[in-house]
């Protein structure tokens, strides 16, 4: 059975054959070098790995929810946590470490801060998506310039949606996933509860 | 030039169709839903399952589709109307992002297209993350069909599935509709569980207030018997259109034809021209309007959208 899905994996095709099922290692210590890889990959990647590729690197029968929860487990106390966000893990730190962090170099600043009208326009696009520049102008009684809408996507929170139904066939706009991983959001149903969403007649 | 329009037939009555005691009176017990469900069902299996009835089963999947993904997208708490979810589906550019209402429309359309045998293709259409759990949950939906009928297992798998994630309402209507394809022996799934769901029935569900199981199981014998209805509706348009081919004479009509059969929406820039979609045939933006219009004047298709530009057409009501 080994040898079966060792022939699936494109890595022997290469000629170097990656060890996932550790058969040598006594249980222990293979479950350790499992939840050792699980982290590695996560530490590695910027963004979220998805369980599918998490699974590629340990054993056929392991479950890569039980090697996270190990691991988390380990991280009790420290800085950062491996969080579950949508598509999958990553290791982030801690809020409560955002002021140190900002503190010691204002790089986060650069890429991420908003100014308040961005951050308004992101709120009306993740609540009323998909919607076009006329829809915007709608609900902010001006127009949104282009540049502004540029720098979201730019960041890649939001991105082309569907065609809007009017002259022109203007595009609407609508999240994307690093939307989601950026306001730590599972989907879009954790956004805040509005009335006005609630009820939109 | 003006044309007859066509009057859509009502010599079809030989169509299986719900026997008044079905409808008559709602059932207050788990007994008669059963009995009933029972009846329903029936008509339900013969109207897909045998050709000879004429129901387009291609278009009658869409159609539910489309009704089931605005049901759900009720459940999630977004309200979005049938309308915008066909918009956000059928006007999105191939490769661009469909958005949240267009996603949730391609989740039922793709889930009309699996088959329900294996559970490969369930898995792909509702992520891997929830891999492990559907079989367990398929299991418990099918051993309760098979001691208490069908529309008991489609309860239980809905229970079963909101225990682990209450915010997996399509899921759980998916599944409960594999439950309900697996128990009659259908190949394909017909989307009736979520249809007529309500947040506050599957709140109780989960919270197995009294008398949840029922209020479920009547609204799921509501789904199918408006089901019914919509199917043996469907066979009559899809009679009258079939008996009008003869008279469109533009190039790749016939294919042309058997779209409209198969779909609920119909673009005619982007789905008959320049090819109509599925065969090489070409066919000009102006000849596919045409077409569209054409198919209207003989009183067998309907704009959806009601505008001017964007249409949609189609025979599905």
């Amino acid at each position: 059975m080994t040898t079966a899905t060792r022939k699936r994996k494109p890595a022997d095709e290469g000629g170097a054959v990656f060890d996932r099922e550790l058969n040598e290692l006594p249980q222990e210590l293979r479950w350790r070098e499992w939840m050792g890889r699980v982290e590695a990959v996560l530490f590695a990647s910027a963004s979220p790995v998805g369980r599918d590729d998490l699974a590629r690197v340990v054993g056929q029968g392991a479950s890569v929810e039980m090697l996270i929860e190990d691991i988390q487990a380990e991280l009790a106390g420290r800085p950062f946590e491996l969080a579950q966000v949508a598509g999958g893990w990553m290791f982030r730190t801690k809020t409560q470490f955002a002021d140190t962090i900002k503190a010691a170099a204002d790089l986060g600043e650069q890429s991420l801060a908003f100014t308040e009208m961005e951050m308004g326009v992101l709120c009306a696009i993740a609540y009323h998506q998909p919607i076009d520049r006329a829809g915007l102008a709608d609900i902010f009684g001006k127009e949104v310039s282009r540049d502004l809408l540029a720098r979201l996507r730019y960041k890649d929170l939001i991105t082309s949606g569907p065609r809007s139904p009017r002259p022109g066939a203007p595009h609407t706009f609508v999240t994307t996933e690093t939307f989601l991983v950026t306001f730590d959001l599972e989907s879009l149903r954790d956004l805040p509860e509005l009335e006005l969403v609630q009820h939109p007649d | 030039m003006t044309y007859q329009p066509v009057t859509i037939s009502d010599d079809l009555d030989n169509l299986p169709q719900l026997p008044g005691w079905v409808t008559s009176g709602r059932p207050e017990t788990l007994e008669t839903v059963a009995f009933q469900s029972g009846a329903a069902l029936t008509v339900l299996d013969q109207l897909v399952s045998d050709p000879r009835h004429g129901v387009p089963v291609k278009l009658l999947a869409n159609r539910l589709a489309l009704s089931a993904a605005a049901a759900t997208s009720k459940l999630e708490g977004r309200l979005t109307r049938e309308a915008d979810l066909r918009d956000a589906y059928h006007l999105t550019p191939p490769g661009e992002a469909r958005g949240p209402d267009g996603d949730l429309l391609a989740f039922w359309r793709n889930a009309v297209r699996l088959r329900v045998s294996g559970t490969g293709e369930i898995v792909d259409l509702i992520g891997p993350d929830r891999a492990e759990d559907v079989a367990g949950w398929l299991n418990a939906g099918q051993d309760r069909a098979r001691t208490h009928g069908p529309l008991a297992g489609c309860v239980a798998v809905l229970r079963a599935v909101l225990e682990t994630d209450d915010r997996a309402e399509r899921v759980a209507c998916l599944l409960s509709d594999v439950v309900l394809a697996r128990a009659l022996n259908w190949k394909v799934v017909s989307p009736v569980t979520a249809q007529r769901l309500t947040k506050a029935a599957l709140r109780d569900l989960v919270a197995e207030g009294q008398g949840a199981d029922l209020a479920v199981e009547v609204r799921i014998l509501e789904a199918i018997e408006e089901s019914i209805r919509l199917a043996r509706d469907l066979a009559r348009r899809a009679y009258t259109l079939r008996t009008v081919a003869p008279k469109l004479r533009a190039k790749g009509s016939d294919a042309a034809v058997d779209l409209f059969l198969t779909e609920d929406a119909v673009a005619p820039a982007s789905v008959l021209s320049p090819r109509i979609r599925g065969t090489s045939i070409p066919m000009t933006n102006r000849a596919a309007r045409r077409f569209c219009d054409r198919l209207v004047e003989l009183g067998v298709a309907r704009e959806l959208t009601g505008r001017p530009t964007f249409r949609l057409y189609g025979i599905a009501p």
